[in-house]
């Protein structure tokens, strides 16, 4: 769990005590009339990252507030790092870093003195906060910019100060609320190079987000947040044997066709876009079965791999199964099931599809 | 948890770097130490002109209290537009919640933005001590009267620095309590007068009174003195059932607290020494010897001005501690809608 941590860092001191980096049990928050989450379950393991998929209004950054000890539950219990936010702010914001969906940033003050005065109010001595400045500085790629007035940074650079900011007490359990947003591509990259490196070092991140196929990229599993209702274990498992569109990429679009309406697959069901043809297939072992057979007659496939990723096909399943609940207009629909076991680990063996770039050749 | 005092320094600080002084701070600065440095010179040239080309005792002591008086008016409207944003302003920035994150508690992030926003406020003060020094030098003045009105100066800043920040704690949007906080010290200023003209008005008493008449004698050249013997009814106001609204006014603080000098005749030789004067005199009850035995009433029974003062309740006592208990209440409920993890939120606001 040590893997590689920065020089000077110290390694993730509360790894040991609990697993299980956030522990969220029925929670639930109304502001007013508006109830913002009804019943979130979930939990992130220590050293693993975590999604925390929605629309926008589901509900995530009020989680990601009650998380940070911003904002009390009105019912449910939270454990991050092991601490009730609400009954020991103190103990869980010592372990837990949040970087908030809104930049607030103190425009006067330049990257360095932001992350020196920011470690000062952890509690570091004034030295001490100089050096993991530094390090920060390094570590999210402002060096040139460290001195200059944060007012003068672009979106994507107060980002990554926001990042660093998250990071200056090195948290056990990190909570980044959208953290992509504005970032260009390069900077994705970096991004989640960095999220899957501070995961490695046994932290547990719990990442929201509803620009999916980043997600994908990073998460280890993910948690569905939907109209302030988590969804739990048996439909996400659901999701992953129900059809979604792969694509497959053949020189000879034709007897690519041919082949696959002898395979079985409806002809008006079978999709074309630019990189290839689109066809439902349900499941991993559907897709293994057809690829065998498309290549046993002889098809040269130069790609063959899901046309959505992972999380948004579950996703969109989730709240297709909402929607077909639940017609349109059906304010006080019967929404999400109400299941007797709505705790929500992440799916067994969380290990999704691997990355598909390019696929399999 | 951290220190208390390194939290509330850091706080102090962050927000004096990032919130208070800018630009705009150093010019408001400088143009209070322009606009006071005019001031003195046209009242030293006007009291040489009056005493003949000497320096004056009357001349130091009007440039003192002039002085006094315009750092505590133009203190008392700066320092709400440095206090009254402190804590909403940065929730409307986003700077509010990343620093409820961290270690440093509640009432050293409410007690910093406080501190920070009272020295801010307390520049103001140091621009102006040198010329009060100059009131010294030209005589007029002593010693304590420069450094107690130093002292209330200071509190008072304090207090409305306190209140400023305390209402951008309790109110949700940065305009309303910066306007707030200006209607708080307009109330102090000008509504303690309003209210106790009111008060005095309402707190009328009737009462009864005998007259006299005097019986000339023509035998011996006497008059005796006859009370009268129907009582005739009449009405009186009761200024001492709320002079302690006036107590209030910072201005009176200012000029109560001041040590006071007596000339000739025991009469103060001030203006603050009037002033105080005046209020104290509020606090004295009807004389009942006028009304029960007019016959014996004598005038030269009644206190002289120095008297009165002693006898009377330090007003500025009363005053500090009406405006202290208004601060730390102020501060306290800033605290206390500044909790975090917060349970109830004002309509409309958000977190971060």
């Amino acid at each position: 769990m040590t893997a590689g941590a920065t020089a000077g860092a110290a390694t993730v001191s509360a790894a040991g005590p609990s697993e299980l980096g956030i522990v969220v049990d029925r929670v639930a928050r109304r502001f007013g009339a508006v109830q913002a989450v009804v019943d979130a379950s979930m939990v992130a393991p220590m050293g693993q990252v975590t999604g925390l998929i929605g629309p926008n209004g589901s509900g995530k950054t009020t989680l990601m507030l009650m998380l940070a000890s911003l904002l009390a539950p009105d019912q449910g219990s939270i454990r991050v790092a092991g601490h009730d936010p609400v009954a020991d702010p103190a103990s869980a914001r010592r372990l837990l870093g949040w970087m908030p969906d809104q930049l607030g940033s103190w425009g006067s003050l330049s990257a360095r003195t932001t992350l020196v005065q920011t470690g000062r109010l952890y509690g570091m001595h004034r030295l001490a906060a100089a050096h993991r400045a530094a390090e920060l500085i390094h570590l999210v790629d402002l060096g040139e910019l460290a001195d200059r007035p944060s007012r003068v940074l672009s979106r994507g650079q107060k980002q990554r100060l926001s990042l660093a900011r998250a990071l200056v007490h090195d948290p056990a359990v990190l909570l980044l609320d959208e953290p992509a947003s504005g970032l260009d591509p390069a900077a994705r990259v970096a991004l989640r190079r960095t999220v899957r490196r501070l995961a490695g070092e046994g932290r547990a991140v719990l990442v929201s987000s509803h620009v999916l196929a980043e997600l994908d990229e990073m998460a280890d599993s993910a948690v569905y947040l939907d109209r302030g209702v988590t969804a739990d274990a048996a439909r996400i498992a659901a999701t992953r044997v129900s059809e979604r569109a792969w694509r497959i990429r053949s020189a000879d679009r034709h007897r690519l066709r041919d082949a696959l309406f002898r395979a079985g697959v409806p002809w008006e069901r079978i999709d074309a876009d630019a990189g290839g043809l689109l066809v439902p297939i349900a499941g991993e072992d559907a897709a293994a079965a057809l690829l065998t057979r498309l290549v046993g007659e002889g098809l040269a496939i130069s790609a063959f791999a899901p046309a959505v990723g992972e999380l948004e096909h579950t996703f969109l399943d989730l709240s297709g199964e909402r929607m077909a609940a639940a017609p349109p207009a059906g304010a006080g629909g019967p929404g999400a099931p109400a299941d007797p076991s709505p705790y929500a680990p992440p799916a067994p063996g969380a290990h999704p599809a691997p990355p598909q770039p390019g696929g399999p050749q | 948890m951290i220190p208390f005092f390194t939290g509330v320094r850091v706080i102090a600080g962050l927000e004096l770097r990032q919130r208070v002084r800018g630009v705009a701070w150093y010019v408001l600065v400088g143009l209070f130490g322009v606009v006071v440095l005019i001031v003195t010179g046209l009242l030293i040239w006007g009291f040489r002109a009056l005493s003949g080309g000497y320096d004056s005792d009357p001349g130091g002591n009007a440039i003192f209290s002039t002085i006094v008086y315009l750092v505590l008016l133009l203190g008392t409207l700066v320092a709400p537009a440095f206090s009254g944003n402190a804590i909403n302003g940065d929730r409307e920035a986003g700077t509010l919640a990343t620093t409820q994150v961290t270690l440093v508690s509640t009432p050293q992030l409410v007690i910093g933005k406080f501190v920070a926003a009272w020295i801010s406020s307390l520049a103001f003060l140091a621009i102006a001590a040198p010329f009060l020094v100059v009131s010294l030098v030209i005589g007029g003045t002593t010693v304590g009267m420069v450094l107690v009105s130093l002292l209330v100066l200071a509190v008072e800043l304090a207090v409305i620095s306190a209140i400023g920040v305390g209402l951008s704690g309790l109110l949700r949007r940065p305009l309303f309590s910066v306007a707030v906080t200006y209607l708080v010290v307009a109330a102090l200023s000008v509504g303690t007068l309003i209210s106790f003209g009111l008060g005095t008005l309402v707190a009328q008493e009737r009462y009864e009174y005998r007259s006299a008449t005097y019986d000339y004698d023509d035998s011996t050249g006497n008059s005796e003195c006859i009370v009268s013997d129907t009582t005739t009814e009449g009405t009186r106001p009761r200024p001492d059932y709320v002079w302690w609204l006036l107590a209030a006014n910072p201005y009176v603080v200012m000029a109560d607290a001041v040590p006071t000098r007596y000339g000739s005749g025991d009469a103060p030789s001030d203006l603050f020494g009037w002033i105080k004067l005046g209020v104290r005199s509020l606090q004295q009850p009807p004389d009942s010897s006028l009304v029960d035995d007019p016959c014996n009433y004598r005038s030269d029974r009644s206190p002289s001005p120095h008297e009165v003062i002693d006898r009377s309740v330090p007003s500025w006592f009363v005053g500090l501690a009406i405006h202290l208990a208004l601060a730390a209440l102020a501060l306290v409920g800033a605290i206390r809608a500044t909790r975090a993890p917060a349970r109830r939120l004002a309509a409309g606001s958000r977190i971060a």
